[in-house]
């Protein structure tokens, strides 16, 4: 029997980081007794450890509750959850497609980050109802009233009478759970018509396969029926329909305006991707939910595993990430340098650290990352245009007309004394700047295009320390665009090594060849010879750095006749030179592909 | 001949790049002698004849942390359940600032013959830097009493590369010591130990420890100097005058059996096979099993004869005389160069071996970089 749709409110919460969405989100399971007490768990919906750790979201989730309110009804609240990070701003979007409304939480000592306008952006644009609420009232240096007006001046939504709260504390939460009830309209849709279901996030199951996380718009969904994805024409059978309590828990069906899973051994998540409409294959839709696009990796690097002989448990491993992920795209590549290793696509940045955290943590591995780089678009003399996403297959010189890079519309928000050097730090990095507006007296908006590949090394935490944490950063992709880029390649003892060869834009290349050459002086250990290092551009030495011979390496004194110690330490020593790169005569550890990275 | 190892795992404080087995509990020493005394009659109780022992060696630690009258019981207890012939190489390390004019007579008298002084620099801001609890003149106080109290064969500790430390300081040093007539010089370089107080310093960058190659100098210059004032390189970090080299470590670098007592101590031993053994690493362990009769060992390694050359060589190329061929051969039944001939060919090639009918040993090239010849036996 469907859950009238009055009664029922879908809706997702908009936070910047650390602002207690986890919190809320946490309080709320609380007080409709969705949780037990001693079930509870700190940031419940946040499942991954990393997730925890960095008090961020990766995932999407769910959770059904019930809540009792002041009018004698019971109402059913399905919470989505959603990444805040600008690398998942498709999923995101998808799923804030799934709701009615958004909380949007905002830190009474921080007000609002440019983060969380860019998510209260993509709610407004799907049509959502926004409800605000100011959270953490109970620090000293919390502004309620002044980060109310700040919500008013810069959404333009009503926010005076917004819940003033202590997610921490539980102080008025209660209110928020009036606010959704009242605020946020309940969904439309009807359980007769052909179904149509949009797949707002999609995780892997030991045991179910792939199970498509979904908000019904029209129609119902049950075991035993066919379903169709519209996306890709592929047809299964649903074994399984449910709701998230949080823990997956098997309904009868799903019906027009309620949020679920459905399980129809599919057997990656990569045959279920988000933004797809499900419909019913005997009775299809006519046509789909609107919003899917595919999305392309728009950062790539190398992943080598540090012992060669672990390939196969790095391809293994990649393979059931890629089940979970399916944004995360890999194909084989052979490095002169490395062997056999992968070329890794990905969303960002963030999304590219969490797969390599999630490959040693979860995979046990040791890994060697080349430098990331983004896709370049080559014209090349005879015409032809190729997507570059590795520096080592950039066609020589002569055969290219010109290169382009991808560009980023880029919002900083910052307090106005740091206006300065953000804007400085834009300007070393090649932005153009395109206007600055003041939220309030304070508080300041300054929009640059940049190049992509000026972003996605260490432009965050510059942005972060010369802001002293304040700035917050939001972007999304322009297009491309002409530019004077180079590859500079390194040589050591004469022998180019292609995993250290990066594409840089041309008055940099100078300044990054001197300065990589001398970081790879600094982590090369010292060989039986001398070791040149030479940055080069085409056939142009640009610097060059030397590693010197080493002079002595014997073992210390031998304590009591401690003749084990001493063996082990010879193996230790000749277990770190096998598990060294060797590109022509010279042993290379495995920091030296990143020395390309982690210069400023 | 066999070789006796007794470790005193006490020291007054420990040394900044200390990473050896020591303690700084002194209240237990005379515990430790009685429990050392009962492991020596166990040990010697188990192996049925009465073994030989040509050298004597009590390292640490702070071997003269021990009372004359303590020394004294242990040596009597080794004499007594061993047989230490009269002529035997009995050496001590002593640490200035620990040993008593007194003691030194009790040691002398207990049979102790050589002594190793740790002095590791003249500089006595170097000395703070690196944690040591004693001056420069506390060291020629201990040498005097050393004298007085009859000890000719004399051994100085010094160390290279200690932070801030210059060519000047060292060759400085190497002099002052060369100047007092001692009959041994070991000059060993710095090596950060892991989790040690240095080792942290210099991580964090606190501390800053000469450049490679200003170390390399150093040692280089040690080893001319030390050489012109008639003190000998006879292995890696070694210096002797002519008939003065330590026989108990001559034994270790040839591979020869010994015998370690003591918490921590290790012993190499033939058996059926070539063994390895050591003792337990704490106090408490060392307490436990020795006042229950039970002897302390805690780990034990069978080698295969592959092994056991490795080891060889891997000591005997410490030493300039490197290995004797015939002793290998009979050790072995098999030539060293024909044992290894692609290892042999490499350090030929890199010119860093010298090669006789008596003996293949390493040039100063290749005991410069001994580590990437040995890896070449590996």
């Amino acid at each position: 029997m469907a859950y009238p749709n009055e009664l029922i409110r879908n809706f997702s919460i908009i936070a910047h980081i650390d602002h207690g969405k986890s919190t809320l989100a946490d309080r709320m399971m609380e007080l409709t007794d969705t949780v037990a007490e001693r079930d509870m768990e700190e940031q419940l919906l946040d499942s991954m450890d990393i997730e925890r750790e960095r008090g961020i979201t990766i995932k999407s989730s769910a959770v059904r509750m019930f809540y009792d309110h002041t009018d004698g009804k019971r109402y059913m609240f399905n919470l989505i959850d959603t990444p805040g990070h600008v690398d998942f701003n498709y999923e995101v979007s998808r799923a804030l497609a799934a709701c009615e409304g958004a909380v949007l939480v905002v830190d009474a000592t921080q007000g609002i980050e440019a983060q969380t306008l860019a998510n209260v952006y993509l709610a407004v644009d799907n049509g959502l109802e926004v409800v605000p609420v100011i959270n953490k009232i109970d620090l000293p240096s919390a502004e309620p009233e002044f980060v109310a007006q700040e919500i008013e001046d810069v959404i333009g939504i009503e926010a005076k009478s917004a819940p003033k709260i202590s997610a921490k504390n539980g102080t008025n939460v209660e209110q928020v759970l009036s606010a959704v009830v009242e605020l946020i309209p309940p969904p439309a849709g009807d359980p007769d018509e052909p179904l149509t279901a949009l797949v707002f996030d999609s995780i892997y199951d030991n045991y179910k396969g792939a199970l498509s996380y979904v908000r019904v718009f029209g129609g119902t969904v049950k075991e035993g029926m066919r379903i169709r994805s519209m996306a890709t024409g592929h047809e299964f059978e649903v074994t399984e329909v449910g709701v998230f309590t949080p823990a997956l828990c098997a309904v009868d069906e799903l019906t027009a305006g309620e949020v679920g899973y459905i399980a129809a051994s599919i057997k990656s998540v990569a045959e279920t991707k988000v933004g797809d409409t499900i419909t019913s294959a005997s009775h299809p839709a006519k046509k789909p939910l609107p919003g899917y696009k595919h999305v392309n990796p728009m950062v790539f690097c190398g992943i080598y595993p540090a012992d060669g002989a672990h390939y196969d448990d790095l391809r293994d491993a990649l393979e059931k990430l890629k089940l979970n992920d399916a944004s995360l795209s890999y194909e084989q590549e052979t490095s002169i340098a490395l062997g056999y290793g992968f070329r890794c696509g990905f969303l960002g940045l963030l999304h590219m650290e969490i797969i390599q955290e999630r490959l040693e943590r979860e995979f046990d591995l040791d890994l060697v990352t080349t430098a990331p780089s983004v896709v370049y678009k080559v014209i090349t003399t005879s015409g032809e245009e190729r997507m570059i996403d590795n520096p080592t297959n950039l066609p020589p010189v002569t055969e290219i007309d010109w290169i382009e890079e991808p560009v980023v519309s880029a919002t900083i928000m910052t307090p106005s004394e740091y206006v300065g050097s953000i804007m400085e730090i834009c300007q070393e990095r090649r932005g153009v700047f395109v206007d600055m507006n003041f939220i309030d007296k304070t508080r300041a908006g300054i929009h640059y295009i940049l190049p992509l590949n000026e972003i996605i090394y260490d432009f965050f935490d510059q942005l972060k320390s010369r802001s002293r944490g304040y700035a917050s950063f939001d972007y999304e992709l322009k297009g491309y665009q002409k530019s004077e880029l180079v590859k500079l390649d390194f040589l050591l003892n004469g022998e180019c090594c292609d995993a250290l060869s990066t594409i840089v834009h041309k008055d940099r290349a100078y300044t990054k060849g001197r300065a990589v050459a001398e970081r790879l002086r600094d982590v090369i250990p010292r060989q039986q010879f001398e070791i040149p290092i030479q940055a080069a551009i085409g056939g142009k030495i640009i610097a060059r750095e030397t590693v010197k011979a080493v002079r002595k390496d014997v073992l210390a004194k031998c304590y009591g006749g401690d003749i084990t110690r001493k063996k082990k330490l010879l193996e230790k020593q000749k277990e770190g030179k096998k598990r060294m790169r060797q590109i022509g005569t010279v042993s290379l550890p495995s920091e030296a592909f990143m020395s390309v990275l982690r210069i400023n | 001949m066999a070789g006796l190892y007794i470790h005193i795992p006490y020291c007054v404080k420990k040394c900044d790049y200390c990473d050896f087995v020591s303690f700084c509990e002194n209240d237990s020493i005379g515990r430790y002698v009685s429990a050392l005394i009962r492991e020596i009659e166990m040990t010697a109780q188990e192996t049925s004849s009465r073994q030989e022992f040509g050298t004597v060696f009590f390292g640490g630690g702070t071997p003269s942390l021990l009372s004359g009258e303590q020394m004294c019981r242990i040596m009597d207890a080794l004499r007594e359940n061993f047989s230490v012939p009269a002529n035997a190489e009995c050496s001590m390390e002593c640490n200035p600032g620990t040993a008593t004019a007194a003691n030194l007579r009790d040691y002398r008298a207990a049979g102790i013959n050589r002594l190793s002084i740790g002095l590791q620099s003249a500089s006595d801001a170097l000395l703070k830097r690196v944690g040591r609890i004693h001056t420069y003149v506390q060291f020629s106080d201990t040498l005097r009493y050393a004298r007085d109290a009859g000890f000719e064969n004399i051994g100085v500790d010094v160390m290279h590369g200690l932070p801030g430390q210059t060519q000047a300081d060292y060759l400085s040093t190497l002099k002052t010591v060369c100047d007092t007539g001692v009959t041994h010089v070991s000059a060993y370089a710095l090596t950060l130990a892991e989790g040690t107080p240095l080792d942290e310093r210099v991580s964090s960058g606190e501390t800053i420890l000469p450049d490679e190659d200003d170390v390399a100098d150093m040692q280089d210059a040690g080893i001319e100097y030390l050489e012109s004032r008639g003190y000998l390189r006879y292995e890696i970090s070694n210096f002797a005058r002519p008939g003065f080299e330590c026989l108990h470590n001559l034994n270790y670098w040839e591979n020869g059996e010994y015998l370690g007592l003591g918490v921590a101590a290790h012993s190499a031993v033939r058996l059926r096979q070539w063994t390895r053994y050591s003792n337990v690493e704490t106090l408490k362990e060392y307490f436990r099993l020795v006042e229950r009769g039970r002897r302390p060992l805690q780990e034990t390694i069978r080698l295969y004869p592959a092994d056991e050359m490795f080891e060889c060589v891997m000591l005997g190329l410490r030493l300039v005389r490197g290995v004797e061929r015939a002793a290998f051969r009979e050790r072995f039944g098999a030539d060293m160069a024909q044992v290894y001939p692609e290892a042999m060919e490499k350090l030929r090639a890199r010119g860093w071996v010298e090669e006789t009918e008596e003996r293949i040993a390493l040039n100063k090239l290749g005991l410069d970089l001994q580590n990437e010849a040995l890896d070449f036996f590996m």
